[in-house]
Formats: structure tokens, sequence, C-alpha cells
């Protein structure tokens, strides 16, 4: 009990200040991705929407509509086209308005 | 009462302290962990007035996990009948949103077939942080930023190519 105590006084508080603060563990969250859309072809766009597992991610015509709500943030896209891919850090998701979480990433497009 | 008046009261019932009752439509109980994970110390759900709550009479907020299986439909449906208004549902986790289960004969893939849901919190899990905003956007005191990140690079012009 007394060691207990001597260890909270020595380490402080431990609670978050989030979120009036931001809280230093948010940088190693995992994140939806975000897209370069300068890298992203037609043929990269329709693999992507192939390995997605949770189908967020399908292409209609010239743009690749991205289902934030249905993504898993598994990372198989950022391993099949680490050039198309980066991390968006973003964690804070939550909408009242379904619709926002579509989001439409054009894609470079030689044909259609 | 007119629709201002309503939309004040719901922000002053809820403004204050709030009681939410959990329902597992069918997860694999990583959202719950993380669910679990607030009222732990780090997190301290109940500094920000938020209590959880076993009984849904007593709830003000319903959080949803899972995939709405098909078997659990009526389950919820009571639950949702049994709490007094005004009441808040929040989607959580992709399955949740219709993410990882397709609509089929087990499942009714996504919570909004048979709730009529508030908020959306995207994540598989949704982290604590992420569950804390959410709860933040469903009683109206954190503004939703989701709408303008337009999820391609030019929002992270300092950020360099890497993994996911």
């Amino acid at each position: 009990m007394t060691l207990w105590f001597i260890r909270g006084l020595r380490r402080g508080v431990v609670t978050t200040r989030y979120p009036a603060r931001p809280d230093a563990s948010a940088a190693s969250l995992p994140t939806p991705p975000s897209f370069r859309p300068q890298a992203l072809t037609s043929q990269t766009a329709d693999r992507l929407a192939l390995i997605c597992p949770s189908g967020a991610l399908h292409r209609d015509r010239r743009v690749l509509v991205y289902d934030v709500g249905r993504c898993t943030a598994c990372g198989r896209c950022a391993a099949e086209a680490p050039d198309a891919v980066i991390r968006s850090g973003e964690f804070e998701l939550a909408t009242t308005d379904r619709s926002v979480l579509i989001k439409k990433i054009p894609v470079r497009g030689e044909a259609l | 009462m007119t629709v201002e008046e309503l939309r004040e009261s719901i922000a002053r019932q809820f403004g204050r302290s709030l009681h939410i009752r959990t329902l597992d439509t069918g997860s694999c109980a990583v959202c719950e962990q993380e669910i679990r994970l607030l009222a732990a110390p780090h997190y301290d759900l109940n500094r920000l007035g938020f209590f959880f709550t076993p009984a849904p009479r007593h709830a003000d907020l319903l959080l949803v996990t899972g995939p709405m299986i098909r078997a659990f439909a009526v389950a919820a449906r009571k639950t949702y009948d049994a709490m007094p208004g005004p009441k808040i549902v929040v989607a959580t986790g992709a399955c949740a949103l219709g993410g990882v289960y397709p609509v089929d004969p087990f499942t009714h893939g996504a919570v909004d077939a048979v709730l009529p849901v508030d908020v959306w919190i995207p994540g598989c899990p949704p982290s604590p942080l992420a569950l804390l905003h959410g709860l933040g956007v469903a009683v109206g005191r954190l503004a939703e930023k989701v709408r303008d990140l337009p999820f391609t690079e030019d929002l992270y012009p300092e950020r360099t190519r890497g993994g996911s």
C-alpha cells in the first residue's frame, strides 16, 4: 500500500488531458490511410479496391471512392502501393453525418 | 416547443452528465476492450461527466458495437425502446458502420438497418481517444472535423511517403 502511494506520488497524474489538450499517444495510433492522387493510376486503384478486405475502396470511373467508415486500417493498401498510400494520422473521425465519411479520391487516369 | 428550444434543452441535459449503455451486437470484443479502457485511469471517462450504466432505462446514450446480427435485432430494438428520450445512438467501429460484414442471412451488416444512428465513430477498433472525441461530438461539446478532411496528400505536405 505504501509502495503504491509512493509510486503514485513519483509518477504524478497519468490521466490524459484530452480533449482539452492533445494526447501524446495519438501519434502512434493506427489510422486510415490517405492517398496521393499523382501516384494513383486507374490500375493501382483497381488493384487496391480488389485487395481491400472490408470493401472500403471501389473505383467509380475517375474517382476512387473511399469509405473511411468501413476502413479497418489494416495497411494492406499501403503494403501493395507504398508510393500511392500514406499514413493520414487522423483519428478524430466521429461524425453526425454518415455521408461525409465517404471520400472521393481523384484517379490519375489515362483511359476510363 | 420549437426546434431551437428542443436543441437547447438537449444541450442542457446532456452537457453536464450523461449515462452510457453499451450494446454488443456481435462484435469481436475489441471495441469493448477499448470502451472498457475509457474507465481506466489514463482516460478517466468520469472526469468529463460520462458514466456507464448497466440499465437501458437509466441511459441517455446507446453505444452500439458489432455488425448487428439478426438474432440480436429484436433485443437491440427493445433496448432502444426502453431508453427514456431524448436519446442518442452511437455506432462504434467498422463493423457497425457497414465495413467488415456483408448483409447476409446472419447479419444486418450495419447498425443503421435496425436503429436510428445519430453519431458514427469509425475505427477498427476506435481508440479510446477516438471514442472520447465521438462522445464529445455526440453531446455537441466537440466539433466534427472529418467533413473537411480530403484524405489526399494535399492536406499533409510535410509528411513523407511511407506505410499506413
